[in-house]
């Protein structure tokens, strides 16, 4: 990690950036995001399998964006969030310095947009093997069943909106959970609510989910609601061949159409 | 306080036969805030408008919902009505009870209650209306022909003669397009070019028509009255102002073995060309693809040649960007070739020609000089077979229509080759003949009566070739299906009219529907059979499906008075039902995040960006922007948006939303 040290303190020494926003250990040794601005407490950074929290969450804040040119540690999830926040004009390159990290953690030389892409290019972008196994597993259910399985995980849902908040695509400033004119979802946390929250969540992040997997992650409850975004992804993927965050002139699925596009989810 | 007045209409027995209009009046006027509520036989009969306009003054009303037809047929009469009686005609609703309900439904108690949910959701809409303006859009009185095949000269001739600016667009050097290739025409025996040339001479002059051939559209942009249209000037190598016609270019051109399109490659042409004698303009193009010089770097002979020196190699293509207020497409059609038929040797024969080539055989002017030459060894066919609907109502080959021209055609071939070919015998396999037309069913018995055409109805399974001969086998469904073989000279196929090459590129830079065989698609078959779904841009000619010339000419005078009509206004009034992104104060400005999703998925490009800058000038926020003029009110970018940023005006999400609530809840 010494590189990645290095390089931070080299960036914000010769004023690149003013901040940089990686990983550091807590005091009592969880991990959790640093925001550096002085060069001297740039030795705190870390970079090992623990550091997974999508950091591109941040990128879209104001207050974040506030503090000037910002250097990120980017492992390939973070590099395609960055992709699709520049698809979908939610920040440019410009603002940004990418400190990629390989699969296998060493440090890579990300000197502008088009390594990116190169780096994204070669990667394989399906969901990871551990969510694909699960998916696997809840598409062997009838439809009776995976009604049944999520009816169950959703009613724990205490409409914290956490998975939200963590999600680097939901950067509304106004969710549509928070309309109340009309109210379109019911503010309160029970079956039909839920359900309505996380249909929308999951539709919203359609063709756009990079499968990251950290709406699950920071949901306190423990519903694997990152599960149906993928599901998504792969539904995307299936008809339609793109994975989202895989280029910054990518238009979104969900607002496009090619005359060549199947139609045969159409009923 | 909300006040709204229903209005229950009998639609004579149409609704009243399924609906107890009476209970729907009665239960809907117990509602909260429905101040007035009554049944009427006709609500839109005069009687009925006044019925309306009585009651908004005498009740006050806030709102009417007028609970009859669908709101296609006669929702501007009704909010015609409430204007007239002194509320804003965006207050007034319909409740659709005949299509809806009482036409789909029988007669029982089920049916009347399904009648007075539909009137109780819009009266809960109604109260959330909001008193709208009509939008206000500036026209620009300039047209535009795309394609100048016959359709596309009469419109522009008649738009001409209006008054009012007309911009020809022609893709090939010349207009003219199929009728030009024409030898005589059905079903007078005229001869084509004879009543064609005059046209295409006073298109080139008339004052008020500029017309570029050789041109196509690049791009559309823009709505009615204001559309941003770029074309592409495709550089002929040449200056048409230096340029005087004289040809001395054309017979001096070394490459002269270029298959001659306008001969439908029976004859050749060479690389610097004029398309045929009587071309509008008549002035030559270089073909860069086969031309010596743009291939080897060398030849340049027609630049020696020319006395004007109007020669210019290194022309570009010029982009033209043109305001336009109204859109014509004339873009045409095309045929199917031999070579779309397996069971007729897949084009492999000389003697199996097309249609199109037929004509030119007959012309006068074309490749035979008129003489009936068969194309393999220029011997005159004494046996001549025509096969009528070759592709064409054939669900097999993928075009399950009728070509609409190839029966009377066909009559025309087997007529004209009688006429210059007198002993010879001319046999058409035929399904059925479509003569529908003034003077045409007279026309195809002539062929039969007087001029001996031996009419065989069936089909044909096989043509191939036997010691230099064609041999045609087919059935006589007429004589209980016996085997039928001929032994022919010459075949003719009647081959299927389809879409003109890029009608769907054009289509989709137009905005405009086409069908699954891709021919322009009009935005109502039976009553707006000339108008497109995008407003401002109108059909002529066999660009929307295969037809012939009167047909053409009349659609094309039907389009121009479309045109002329807009023309009329200096300004356009548009419904008030588009589309808003919501304003908030700064530092937000909107709830929009810019995320622009909504502009890729609006069908019409009505969505913008609009920038809010800090006193600096440095922009702190981009953020969508609809424009009125654009938005069709289709509501699509309001499903996209995920932070409910956009909202429809008169079908808002509120309103909406207490349209579904009503429906939930008792009442
Ligand atoms: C073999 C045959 C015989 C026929 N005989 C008769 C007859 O005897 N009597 C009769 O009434 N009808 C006859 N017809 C039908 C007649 O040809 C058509 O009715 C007529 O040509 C239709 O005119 P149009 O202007 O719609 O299309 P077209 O004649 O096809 O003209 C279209 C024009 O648009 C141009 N164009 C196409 N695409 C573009 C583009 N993207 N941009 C710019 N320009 C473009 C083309 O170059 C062309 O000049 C016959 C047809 C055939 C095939
Ligand atoms: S759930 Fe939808 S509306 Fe809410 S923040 Fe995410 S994307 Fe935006
Ligand atoms: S996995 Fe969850 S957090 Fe990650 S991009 Fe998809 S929806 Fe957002
Ligand atoms: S984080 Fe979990 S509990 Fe909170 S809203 Fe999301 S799914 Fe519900
Ligand atoms: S989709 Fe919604 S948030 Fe995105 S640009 Fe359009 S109005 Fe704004
Ligand atoms: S309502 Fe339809 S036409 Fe209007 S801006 Fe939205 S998507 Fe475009």
């Amino acid at each position: 990690m010494d590189n990645l040290i290095l390089r931070a303190k080299e960036l914000l020494e010769n004023k690149t950036v003013q901040v940089v926003i990686g990983y550091e250990a807590g005091p009592t040794g969880v991990v959790r995001p640093a925001f550096i601005s002085d060069p001297a407490n740039a030795d705190s950074l870390i970079y090992d399998e623990r550091c997974v929290q999508n950091l591109a969450v941040y990128l879209t804040k104001p207050e974040v964006k506030h503090l000037g040119r910002i250097a990120i540690v980017s492992s390939l999830p973070v590099m395609r969030s960055i992709m699709m926040l520049i698809s979908e004009q939610q920040i440019s390159y410009d603002e940004i310095v990418v400190l990629g990290i390989s699969a296998d953690g060493v440090l890579l030389d990300i000197a502008d947009l088009s390594v990116m892409q190169g780096y994204i290019d070669k990667s394989d972008l399906s969901n990871p093997v551990k969510y694909k196994e699960l998916l696997a597993e809840l598409k062997k259910l009838t439809p009776a069943e995976k009604f049944e399985y999520w009816q169950k995980e959703l009613s724990k849902c205490i409409k914290c909106y956490a998975c939200r908040q963590a999600c680097p695509m939901c950067y509304c400033t106004r969710c549509t959970v928070e309309v109340n004119q009309p109210q379109w979802i019911s503010v309160q946390s029970n079956a039909h609510g839920n359900m309505e929250w996380h249909i929308l969540r999951a539709m919203h992040l359609a063709g756009r989910c990079i499968s990251c997997g950290e709406c699950g992650r920071a949901c306190p409850v423990g519903i694997p609601c990152h599960l149906l975004t993928m599901h998504l992804t792969d539904q995307v993927y299936n008809y339609f061949k793109v994975y989202a965050g895989t280029s910054e002139k990518m238009n979104s699925v969900m607002s496009t159409y090619e005359p060549n596009d199947k139609e045969s989810f159409i009923v | 306080m909300a006040r709204i007045g229903v209005f229950v209409c009998h639609c004579g027995e149409n609704i009243s036969a399924t609906v107890d209009c009476g209970k729907v009046a009665e239960t809907i006027g117990n509602l909260k805030h429905v101040a007035y509520s009554t049944e009427y036989k006709y609500m839109c009969s005069d009687p009925g408008q006044t019925l309306i306009k009585d009651a908004i003054k005498e009740h006050n009303l806030t709102g009417v919902v007028v609970s009859a037809c669908s709101p296609r047929m006669h929702e501007p009469t009704f909010r015609k009505a409430c204007a007239e009686g002194g509320l804003n005609p965006f207050l007034c609703e319909m409740a659709n009870l005949r299509e809806h309900c009482s036409w789909v439904h029988e007669k029982n108690e089920l049916t009347t209650e399904k009648a007075i949910d539909i009137v109780r959701t819009q009266v809960e809409k109604v109260k959330l209306n909001s008193a709208l303006q009509p939008i206000k859009v500036p026209v620009t009185k300039t047209a535009m022909v795309i394609g100048g095949g016959i359709a596309g000269i009469q419109s522009a001739l008649d738009i001409a003669n209006t008054g009012h600016k007309v911009i020809m667009i022609e893709r090939s050097p010349s207009i003219g397009g199929h009728m030009s290739q024409l030898s005589e025409t059905f079903p007078t025996l005229d001869c084509s070019q004879c009543i064609l040339t005059p046209r295409m001479v006073e298109v080139a002059q008339h004052p008020n028509i500029t017309l570029y051939t050789y041109a196509e559209v690049e791009s559309v942009e823009g709505f009615i009255g204001n559309f941003k249209v770029k074309v592409r000037k495709k550089a002929k190598s040449l200056d048409e102002k230096a340029c005087t016609g004289c040809g001395l270019c054309t017979t001096k051109c070394p490459q002269k073995k270029i298959p001659n399109e306008f001969e439908q490659g029976m004859g050749m042409r060479p690389a610097i060309y004029v398309p045929f004698p009587q071309a509008v303009p008549n002035r030559p193009v270089i073909d860069r693809e086969n031309c010596t010089y743009y291939i080897k770097g060398k030849c340049k002979i027609c630049e020696i040649v020319c006395p004007t020196k109007a020669i210019r190699f290194d022309q570009p293509d010029e982009i033209l960007e043109l305001e336009i207020g109204a859109i014509v497409v004339a873009t045409g059609f095309d045929i199917k070739h031999a070579d779309f038929f397996p069971e007729y040797g897949h084009g492999r024969y000389k003697d199996i020609i097309d249609g199109l080539q037929f004509e030119r055989l007959a012309s006068a002017s074309g490749p035979t000089a008129g003489v009936i030459k068969r194309p393999s060894d220029g011997e005159i066919p004494k046996n001549i077979v025509f096969i009528a609907c070759a592709g064409s109502r054939d669900p097999a080959k993928g075009i399950a229509y009728c070509s609409k021209i190839c029966c009377m055609y066909t009559a025309k071939h087997a007529m004209l080759y009688k006429h210059k070919v007198h002993e010879g015998k001319a046999h058409v396999f035929y399904m059925d003949i479509r003569s529908g037309g003034k003077n045409y069913d007279e026309f195809v018995r002539r062929a039969i009566e007087e001029d001996h055409v031996n009419y065989i109805r069936g089909r044909v399974s096989t043509v191939f070739e036997r010691d230099g001969k064609l041999i045609v086998k087919g059935v006589d469904t007429l004589l209980g299906a016996q085997q039928v073989e001929i032994v022919a000279d010459m075949v003719v196929l009647a081959t299927a009219g389809v879409a003109s090459s890029g009608a769907e590129d054009l289509a989709q830079k137009l905005h405009v529907s086409y069908d699954s065989h891709k021919f322009f698609a009009e935005a109502h078959p039976k009553l707006k059979p000339v108008e497109t779904n995008t407003a401002g841009i109108f059909l002529a000619g066999a660009c929307q499906n295969p037809k012939d010339i009167p047909d053409a000419v009349s659609q094309a005078s039907g389009a121009a008075v479309k045109v002329a009509a807009l023309f009329s206004q200096s300004e356009l009034t548009r419904e008030p039902l588009v589309a808003i992104v919501n304003r908030t104060s700064p530092p937000t400005y909107s709830t929009c995040v810019g995320c622009f999703m909504c502009q890729s998925v609006c069908p019409y490009q009505a969505i913008e960006r609009e920038e809010f800058k800090a006193r600096d000038g440095k922009v702190v926020k981009t953020v969508a922007k609809i424009n009125e003029g654009l938005c069709q009110g289709c509501g699509t970018c309001v499903a996209l948006c995920r932070s409910k940023s956009i909202d429809l005006l008169g079908y808002s999400n509120t309103q909406v939303y207490a349209e579904v609530v009503a429906l939930l809840n008792e009442y």
